[in-house]
């Protein structure tokens, strides 16, 4: 019978292995339950009642974006304010992915491993978010887009803060639309555009094909061009708006000369180009207060000549996200290296986040070319239009075709005022215009900026 | 008011895994300290060399080789000589083809045949006589041996009412959360079936323990009650089923109590396992997939569950014959038989169980690596001709590894048992207010994940620490039971509960692709519920005590 016994050992090692993947399964879940039980599927937390007893979220003055009163979410009692808010706030479902009130679902309900969302409501005690984001400039963004689709972006290039960031179209999350998921008007209602949408850059791009040139082309800052109205490049014709005459580096980037910008890139070549692309933040997320965001996209590997031309003028392949965007003049306000952005101050009464640098974009050399180029762009170009006549600014635009003889309108630039210094980066679905439609918008922002933080 | 109540819900599920634990404990230390001590039951007392072989089992193997239990160091006697074995009326001897062949008194023996104390035993050049342990100088008194001593630690009472408790206080967890009394009578019916089959254990078959039966009813009980907060007629079945299963339980073990009787029994049992299968495979019905279920009237049952029972006893053997008997000829045959039949049920898990099953038997019986790693070859090899042949098969193993990327689909209730189980905690979010239940058969393949959400973390831990128990215990009593009969089945038994708990919760853990098994005692099912019970019926066999009796007087 000992030979028996002993052969049984074989089947005690089973339940050895049984009891191991237990405890894997038990440090698995240790490890990844507050990921797990945040996810936005969990009908816990999206259910009606996943809010009851959540914490607040306040804007950076301490205005409560939304609370519980009741064991009933309430939002802000401005209607505009809510729409404005919507996006980073969230509503009572977890249907805006990237909302505060989605991913911070777990802190603001105070989830922890030990009772799991078991507790009694009356003991829950939800930690309260503050927030960088101004509800004020939030309401002037919203008004700034008005009915168009589009997004703004709005952030001190100092310390990193989200002032504004307002992606439209918006709802309110105390009056849901019933018809969101199907009138066309709400497309996309529940992706924050900011973060999550990669457009057509368009002009706005010719910042990247500048840093490249300048380091790249020895004879960059002596060079001139003389402007057609349009290069043969390969096989297609890169047109200009208009003959522009004869420019350089300065000039060109001031009347938004495709020509002069097309023909760098592909001066440039492909490789160089994606290399100066990816420092600057092409093809890579970055993940800020726990979103990731949409990638950039600057891929060449198979582009024909003309492609690669039409690249250099932001057209052809080439994807933009608008905080991307924003950290590049971001960079460029910050000597070639940006702060990292951030929306989320303090969750619980303890900091979440500070001023930190991110990855170094560009040389402080580049930078300054880039800001002197953007400065005189703004003086000789937007000023003659009446843009920007009040705020010290350096900006591009671009006006990006989509290919159904629409364009998306941007803009992108920094403010260089010492209460208010803010990048930005604007951009207008079908607005058509960068200097009509976009620079107006992002002015409305920075008027109420100037009026809210001048002097203070 | 409400909130009242929700901080009594709160405090009871607190309390839910403490009771758990005791109960546990309580159980196992009682059925631990309350063995036998290992001692020798009688002596073999070789006087020309003056060695005295302590006999210590019911069943022992007399020969030369190393792992033989008594082991004589004399070149004429064989490797596997004879096996000397115990039962109700005596001790017997059993010549297991020797070269030299066995004499007791000087008389050659055929078969089994009877020894006394006093009784001399001449093994080649070797004579044993056989005294009584305690006290070598009665040797002239023909007594039968004693019955081992029987003490138990805990008293059954206590633990019952810890039981009682613990049933008590999930249902009154349940009825508050639901706010209504809808499983009360759930709750009654279990805590009176708790005593009821407790009684009949104690003054029907007489038998001083229950412990594993204890055991049983806690997992059975909590099944139940977790299932009764979503659906009460399924809990009603369930209870039905824990009666039945207790009945099949204590058929088995009238069924399988004189070894030497289950031996002539075992072609017929054979044959029936595979009618089981063959019948399933003729008038079955397919219900998700697998064509293994036969509709009588109201009633629809799972044969291959019972199959396991059988396949078990044809497996099993007592010492003498595994040792006239060596190959695994036909068992391999059987073996087969059965896993190609449920193969063409389309029943992968539990011709999978199976499979592991003939391993552990294989094993037991032969110690030959050979033939496992054989087996296992010869498996692998099915698998991938089945793979090549019926390629849609691998499909269902796609999101195994990585089921966040098939959230939407295959990998669906894995993450979402993830989501839940994270959303419980330790102490869960409370019985019916769950979200698992929604989930298709979230009340047997995903019962881990909604035990995990509605009680928290450390249930489902304690059940599945009560399930590797059982055939923890199963070893510990393997050289104490009274055949190598109950060793080889208890243990097989044992690791099947294990396997089939490992199948069922790896798989919603992603640790295992899910192939849709039950979780022993706590998934909903009835024939499942019956059948393990009447799996446990081996491994209380194997509990010596089980069947202690008065002795009878020997003849002579």
């Amino acid at each position: 019978m000992r030979n028996t016994s002993s052969r049984s050992a074989m089947v005690l090692i089973l339940t050895l292995v049984f009891f191991a993947g237990l405890i894997y399964h038990t440090v698995n879940l240790v490890m990844h339950a507050e990921e797990w039980a945040s996810q936005p599927t969990n009908a816990h937390l999206s259910d009606h009642n996943g809010l009851a007893f959540a914490g607040k979220i306040l804007d950076r003055n301490g205005v409560a974006l939304a609370e519980t009163v009741d064991q009933k979410r309430v939002y802000h009692t401005d209607e505009e304010i809510r729409r404005a808010c919507v996006h980073i706030v969230g509503d009572d479902s977890t249907n805006i992915s990237t909302a505060v009130q989605t991913v911070y679902r777990s802190e603001l309900t105070d989830y922890s491993f030990v009772f799991g969302l078991g507790m009694p409501d009356s003991l829950k005690k939800g930690k309260d978010i503050t927030l960088t984001i101004d509800s004020e400039l939030q309401k002037a963004g919203l008004e700034a887009l008005g009915y168009a689709k589009g997004a703004i972006l709005f952030y001190n290039y100092k310390t990193g803060e989200i002032l504004c960031m307002v992606s439209t179209p918006a709802y309110d999350p105390m009056n849901v639309p019933d018809d969101i998921e199907t009138n066309p008007y709400y497309e996309g209602a529940y992706l924050n555009r900011t973060l999550s949408a990669a457009y057509p850059p368009g002009s706005t791009f010719k910042l990247v094909t500048s840093a490249a040139a300048m380091n790249e082309i020895p004879d960059f800052r002596t060079r001139t061009f003389d402007c057609t109205g349009s290069v043969h490049i390969g096989d297609d014709d890169i047109t200009c708006f208009e003959v522009n005459g004869t420019v350089n580096y300065q000039t060109a980037l001031c009347v938004s000369c495709n020509a002069f910008f097309a023909q760098l890139a592909t001066e440039v070549g492909a490789k160089k180009m994606t290399s100066y692309a990816e420092r600057m933040g092409f093809n890579s997320s970055v993940t800020l207060d726990g979103v990731t965001t949409a990638k950039s996209v600057y891929d060449m590997s198979d582009a024909s000549v003309s492609e690669l031309a039409w690249s250099g003028v932001g057209q052809s392949t080439v994807l933009e996200t608008p905080i991307n965007m924003a950290m590049i003049s971001a960079a460029i306000a910050n000597g070639g290296t940006p702060v990292k952005p951030y929306f989320i101050k303090s969750i619980g009464g303890s900091q979440k986040n500070s001023a930190s640098l991110g990855r170094k974009m560009m040389s402080r050399d580049t930078a300054d070319t880039l800001r002197d180029m953007m400065d005189y762009t703004v003086k000789n170009n937007y000023r003659l239009y009446g843009r920007f006549l009040n705020h010290d600014v350096c900006a591009k635009t671009g006006t990006a075709e989509i290919g159904d003889g629409n364009a998306h309108a941007w803009v992108t630039g920094f403010c260089q005022n010492e209460d208010y210094p803010l990048a930005f980066a604007v951009v207008v679905e079908n607005g058509n215009s960068g200097i009509n439609v976009a620079i107006p918008a992002a002015e409305y922002v920075l008027d109420r900026a100037a009026a809210l933080y001048h002097q203070q | 008011m409400t909130e009242t109540l929700d901080i009594v819900s709160f405090i009871l599920r607190i309390l839910t895994p403490i009771i758990g634990l005791i109960i546990v404990v309580l159980c196992f230390s009682s059925l631990r300290y309350g063995r036998r001590e290992k001692r020798a039951l009688i002596v073999l007392d070789d006087s020309a060399t003056n060695i005295r072989y302590p006999v210590l089992y019911w069943e022992n193997a007399l020969g030369r080789s190393k792992s033989s239990d008594i082991r004589i160091a004399d070149p004429t006697v064989s490797r596997d000589h004879a096996v000397l074995l115990r039962r109700d009326d005596g001790w017997f001897i059993t010549d297991t083809g020797s070269k030299a062949g066995v004499f007791v008194n000087d008389e050659q023996t055929t078969g089994r045949h009877p020894v006394y104390v006093g009784d001399r035993i001449t093994l080649g050049m070797t004579t044993l006589t056989l005294h009584r342990a305690d006290d070598p100088t009665e040797a002239n008194n023909r007594q039968p041996l004693i019955s081992p001593k029987v003490h138990s630690t805990v008293p059954i009472g206590v633990i019952l009412t810890v039981i009682t408790l613990y049933f008590g206080i999930l249902s009154a967890e349940g009825m508050i959360n639901m706010g209504n009394i809808v499983i009360l009578p759930h709750s009654v019916i279990l805590i009176c079936l708790l005593w009821a089959l407790y009684m009949i254990s104690r003054l029907i078959f007489k038998r001083p323990n229950f412990e594993l039966e204890s055991l049983a009813l806690f997992l059975s009980g909590s099944g139940v009650l977790l299932n009764a907060v979503h659906d009460q007629r399924q809990a009603y079945i369930q209870l039905i089923s824990i009666a039945l299963g207790y009945a099949l339980f204590c058929f088995m073990l009238w069924f399988i109590e004189i070894p030497d009787r289950i031996m002539k029994w075992r072609i017929i049992i054979y044959v029936l396992a595979l009618g089981m299968l063959a019948s399933t495979l003729i008038i079955g019905s397919s219900l998700n997939g697998a064509k293994n279920w036969i509709v009588l009237g109201p009633v629809m049952v799972q044969p291959s569950e019972f199959a396991k029972i059988a396949y078990i006893f044809v497996g099993a053997a007592t010492l003498d014959q595994l040792q006239t008997k060596k190959n695994l000829f036909g068992f391999i045959i059987v073996s087969a038989l059965c896993v190609l039949l449920l193969f063409l049920m389309s029943d992968f898990g539990t011709a999978l169980i199976f499979f592991v099953t003939f391993l552990m038997i294989a094993f037991m019986r032969s110690g030959d690596f050979k033939t496992v790693i054989f087996a296992v070859t010869a498996a692998v090899l099915g698998v991938m001709v089945i793979l090549t042949v019926k390629p849609y098969i691998a499909d269902r193993f796609q999101a195994w590894g990585h089921v966040w990327e098939y959230a939407d689909s295959v990998g669906y209730q894995q993450v979402n048992s993830f989501i839940y189980s994270a959303s419980g905690g330790l102490f869960g979010v409370g019985l019916s207010k769950g979200y698992l239940q929604y989930l298709f058969a979230s009340e047997n393949d995903l019962v881990f994940g909604l035990a995990s959400e509605e009680m928290g973390l450390l249930m489902p831990l304690l059940f599945c620490a009560v399930i590797g128990g059982f055939m923890i215990y199963s070893r510990a009593v393997a050289t104490r039971s009274r055949s190598t009969f109950y060793s080889i089945s208890a243990c097989t038994a044992g690791g099947l509960f294990v396997f089939q708990a490992m199948l069922n919760v790896f798989g919603l853990t992603d640790i295992l692709p899910l192939t849709g098994v039950t979780l022993p005692f706590l998934s909903y099912g009835g024939s499942s519920m019956i059948a393990c019970w009447g799996l446990l019926s081996f491994i209380k066999a194997a509990d010596e005590r089980t069947y202690r009796r008065p002795l009878p007087t020997p003849q002579q």
